[in-house]
């Protein structure tokens, strides 16, 4: 398991925590700290999570599989030298 | 326009191009079809089961490239349509399904027939929506359609409360969708230009991409142009011609040998629209070892997902290959590797044993059916033996000319994707190749086909058993055959009987003098749909195999014959 910090902007009617959540649970990806907060106008959310991946996923292929997510308008890595070291 | 939510809901799918939905009514769905009773544009098949409605979207969406709808009430109507969505999440198809739901006063109050079918479908739909404000309801559509089609294509799923439906609201037309595609980087492009030019033995991995970028044109004048080997995947049979001597077929567990050596003895592999799925790749830190890998895909989270890309290609295949197709200029020459690759051509045929006791061999029907219904015909397919053997078997000439479940794997898909297939392309013969066992799980849909006069053509391999957990049951379980013997060869149900009273022709084969009279017998059928039940022998075996888990130069091409699998690697 590695762990690592993502930060994503988030559309949040439609369920949209709901769908990043279950992606994180069918990807077998563990959650290990998650806060949520409104950022600015627009029904924008502000996401930071802590995930642990199993052995041998990378997080910039999380990143993209959330970025697939329509509620998702943004996900950044914030921990750039664990991304390296992984 | 005044109208209510269903009233937008119709005008709003017509606007969007839907000329028909496969769907059965029900209470919380009830005032959308109102005035679909009334629409010009839009022709309602009714199904005899939701399940048959997902997958006939399936079905015409592949065989016309157009999205695919079908609708459904709430609670049990939308919950039988999760199977076909994961079938099309995974197979990449655009569909857009549109649900009823309970009131919006009563939603999370465990209502009549209230299923949570959003969040139930959240791991298998590119989105979903709950509508619920009326007025959203055109744009909603809009989106709906637009992003089913676009990027990866896959399923889209419109919750829609039933008071939202019945409420009164102004029809204001959705603008018209963004249709841009990814810009592809020349920098890569040019990367993967000149590996290609250099590989001494590459290969051209095409996958089901290709089909749905519409790409099969443009990869034919880069394939040819190059003289590179060609294999296609189980979900791009057809991408490239299989009568074209580049081609070496399928790779994968049930792949030819050549397919299979051309990947793993291969310096270049040039992935188009495919994903490396462990049906191809067999054992991963095995597979192709000392192959660079170019891979393009229109869905980053795709590559480097189980193998490493060396020039990743982020785009829509029809882009990627047309800029190929500009900057490729020279290959290496390959005049050896073509001779390793066809000495395995000609040692190693796709062929078949009759079996001992005089019955049917299934592969020879199949063979058959191909040549007498043709290449532009449509071919669906079940899951199974009877699908590996369709893969291999009929010779594909034309993208979108078979159409099967590949990721999820989904018996009874065969005969609801015909008859979707039949509605999108009326004037083409099609012919769903099943198995006895997925048969009985959607045969029903036979008798909406003769109501609604869609005239597909079904031929049961009937082998009397769930073949392909036979198969492994006989190489892996040391023959214990547990539960999967079906009694379909004790005509339990009897299909020729079963046809007729569905309205159908029924037809029965079981020797060899009489396959081509059978096949050309149904193939004048055209008033209705007509079932071939085709008794097979139990005991045939698909092969070449990779046993899964293992790594691809296990190849067996027969029992014990183990063409790449080097003695001093043991
Ligand atoms: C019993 C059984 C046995 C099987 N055996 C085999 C076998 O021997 N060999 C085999 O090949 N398969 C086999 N399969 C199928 C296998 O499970 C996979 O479904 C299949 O290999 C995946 O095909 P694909 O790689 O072409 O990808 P697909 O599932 O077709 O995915 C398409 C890819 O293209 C991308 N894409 C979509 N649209 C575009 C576009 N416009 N531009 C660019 N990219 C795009 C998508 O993002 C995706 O990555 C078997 C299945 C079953 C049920
Ligand atoms: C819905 C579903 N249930 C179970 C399976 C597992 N399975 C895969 S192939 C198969 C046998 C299919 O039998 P049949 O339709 O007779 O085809 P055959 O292999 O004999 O050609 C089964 C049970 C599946 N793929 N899908």
């Amino acid at each position: 398991m590695t762990t690592h910090s993502l930060s994503m902007s988030l559309r949040n009617e439609q369920g949209g925590l709901a769908r990043v959540v279950v992606l994180f649970s069918s990807r077998g990806v563990g959650v290990e700290r998650l806060s949520l907060r409104p950022a600015g106008p627009g029904g924008l959310f502000l996401l930071d999570v802590e995930v642990a991946l199993p052995p041998g996923r990378s997080p910039a292929q999380l990143v993209e599989q959330l970025r697939r997510l329509v509620d998702v308008r943004e996900v950044r890595h914030t921990d750039e030298e664990l991304e390296l070291g992984a | 326009m005044d109208t209510t939510g269903a009233g937008a809901l119709v005008k709003a799918l017509e606007d969007v191009g839907c000329e028909v939905i496969f769907g059965m009514p029900g209470g919380a769905i009830l005032p959308a079809y109102d005035p679909l009773l009334d629409s010009v544009k839009i022709r309602h098949v009714l199904v005899r089961h939701e399940q048959g409605a997902g997958h006939a979207a399936q079905g015409y969406a592949q065989a016309t490239g157009r999205v695919g709808v079908c609708m459904a009430t709430s609670g049990p109507g939308a919950t039988n349509l999760v199977t076909p969505l994961a079938d099309a999440y995974m197979d990449s198809v655009p569909v857009v399904a549109v649900t009823g739901q309970v009131a919006r006063s009563v939603i999370g109050t465990d209502a009549f027939q209230e299923a949570d079918i959003r969040s139930i479908t959240l791991p298998i739909t590119k989105h979903s929506f709950q509508v619920t404000d009326p007025a959203d309801i055109p744009a909603v559509i809009a989106e709906a359609f637009a992003l089913a089609a676009s990027g990866r294509p896959g399923p889209v799923l419109v919750d829609l409360p039933k008071d939202v439906q019945a409420a009164p609201v102004t029809y204001t037309p959705a603008p018209p969708a963004d249709r841009r595609r990814p810009a592809v980087s020349p920098v890569q492009v040019r990367k993967a230009a000149q590996l290609i030019a250099t590989a001494r033995r590459p290969v051209f991995y095409v996958g089901g991409g290709v089909i749905r970028s519409g790409a099969a044109r443009a990869l034919f004048q880069l394939a040819t142009r190059t003289g590179i080997p060609v294999v296609t995947t189980l979900m791009a049979r057809g991408a490239f011609p299989d009568s074209h001597p580049q081609h070496l077929g399928m790779p994968g567990m049930h792949g030819t040998v050549p397919a299979v050596a051309a990947l793993q003895r291969s310096d270049l592999l040039i992935a188009l629209g495919t994903r490396f799925d462990d049906r191809v790749t067999g054992s991963l830190p095995h597979f192709a070892p000392d192959a660079a890998v170019v891979h393009a895909d229109i869905d980053p989270a795709e590559i480097s997902k189980n193998r490493r890309a060396d020039v990743p290609i982020v785009g829509d295949c029809r882009d990627v290959i047309a800029a190929l197709n500009a900057v490729v200029t020279a290959t290496a020459d390959l005049t050896s590797w073509w001779e390793y690759l066809n000495g395995l051509r000609t040692s190693f045929p796709l062929g078949y044993d009759w079996p001992a006791d005089g019955a049917l061999a299934p592969q020879h029907v199949i063979e058959r059916l191909s040549t007498i219904a043709g290449p532009e015909a449509i071919y669906t397919s079940g899951v199974g033996q009877h699908q590996m053997w369709a893969a291999q078997y009929v010779k594909y000439e034309r993208p979108a000319s078979f159409i099967n479940s590949g990721g999820l794997g989904t018996m009874g898909f065969a005969v609801p994707a015909a008859m979707g297939a039949q509605v999108g392309a009326p004037d083409r013969v099609v012919w769903a190749i099943d198995g006895d066992g997925c048969f009985q799980m959607t045969n029903q849909e036979l008798t909406t086909c003769a109501i609604e006069g869609i005239p597909i053509k079904v031929a049961i391999i009937n082998n009397g058993n769930l073949g392909m957990v036979r198969q492994w049951q006989n190489l892996f379980y040391g023959g214990r055959y547990s539960h999967t013997r079906l009694n379909t060869h004790n005509r339990l149900p009897d299909f020729v009987k079963l046809a007729d009273a569905m309205g159908c022709a029924g037809l029965r084969c079981s020797d060899r003098s009489e396959v081509d009279a059978v096949i050309t017998e149904a193939m004048a059928v055209r008033d209705r749909p007509v079932v071939v039940d085709f008794v097979v022998g139990q005991d045939a075996q698909v092969w070449p195999m990779v046993a899964a888990g293992t790594g691809n130069d296990e190849i067996m091409a027969a029992r014990g014959i183990r063409p790449l699998f080097d003695e001093e690697d043991e």
